[in-house]
């Protein structure tokens, strides 16, 4: 029996251990996730300040027409090891309470929300930073690709610079 | 070994999986590639080696998993 609750305690302490989350949402991001992700964090009363980007679906001019969506598609293994990577990255380089990336797959319309970062942290400075560098790191680093379908019924694959 | 192709290059290839047999690096795999797909020439991508992004030439384990990576444009 000993031998058996140190085992569930070794299980327990592994667990505690950080791996990689899902970031990857079906479609848009609703409104209604981020209010709620907000309003999750209210029991943890040690946060000072909060800051969130949030990246929306843009009715880029094209030749021929007005982008109406975008098709997001991913290489969805290396891209969570990677996100894990820039999470464990980030986590060590500012003291955050918490932190919350969820980036679109599929079609996301124009004005609809494709990209959700959430960073917490006691003080404002730390938050707005972390946040910052989450999000260029996610548009360089991650293998995730947007393609910009057009009102003409052609399209154009996006290229971050 | 294993080739998976992404966004632009989905489309030349026309296939996001394609199996092939073991080439020994990225150089006879690239090669090979832009033989069997002229397309690819004139396009700007990287490569993948088990799930690790790899630059210059690099050795190709047996069934590995190469994946070809243009730029990318998430966010």
């Amino acid at each position: 029996m000993i031998i058996i609750s140190q085992k569930l305690k070794n299980m327990e302490n592994q667990e505690k251990k950080r791996t990689p989350k899902n970031i990857f949402v079906n479609g848009p991001i609703a409104p209604e996730k981020i209010s709620k992700s907000i309003a999750n964090h209210a029991t943890k009363t040690d946060i000072g300040g909060h800051s969130i980007f949030l990246g929306q679906v843009r009715a880029d001019e094209k030749e021929g027409g007005t982008v109406k969506a975008i098709e997001y598609t991913a290489y969805e293994d290396m891209a969570l090891q990677k996100a894990f990577e820039i999470r464990e990255d980030v986590f060590s380089k500012y003291p955050l309470t918490c932190m919350h990336i969820y980036h679109s797959l599929g079609e996301v319309k124009t004005g609809e929300i494709c990209l959700f970062v959430f960073t917490s942290s006691k003080h404002r400075k730390a938050a707005i930073d972390a946040c910052e560098e989450l999000v260029e790191r996610i548009k360089k680093d991650l293998p995730i690709w947007g393609k910009e379908l057009v009102d003409n019924d052609s399209s154009v694959w996006k290229e971050n610079t | 070994m294993k080739v998976l192709a992404f966004g632009k290059i989905a489309e030349i290839v026309g296939n996001q999986e394609i199996e092939i047999d073991n080439l020994p690096n990225t150089e006879v795999l690239l090669g090979y590639l832009r033989q069997q797909y002229p397309q690819l020439q004139n396009m700007k991508f990287t490569l993948a080696v088990n799930k690790k992004q790899v630059s210059g030439n690099t050795e190709i384990p047996r069934g590995a998993e190469v994946a070809l990576l243009p730029p990318f444009s998430g966010g």
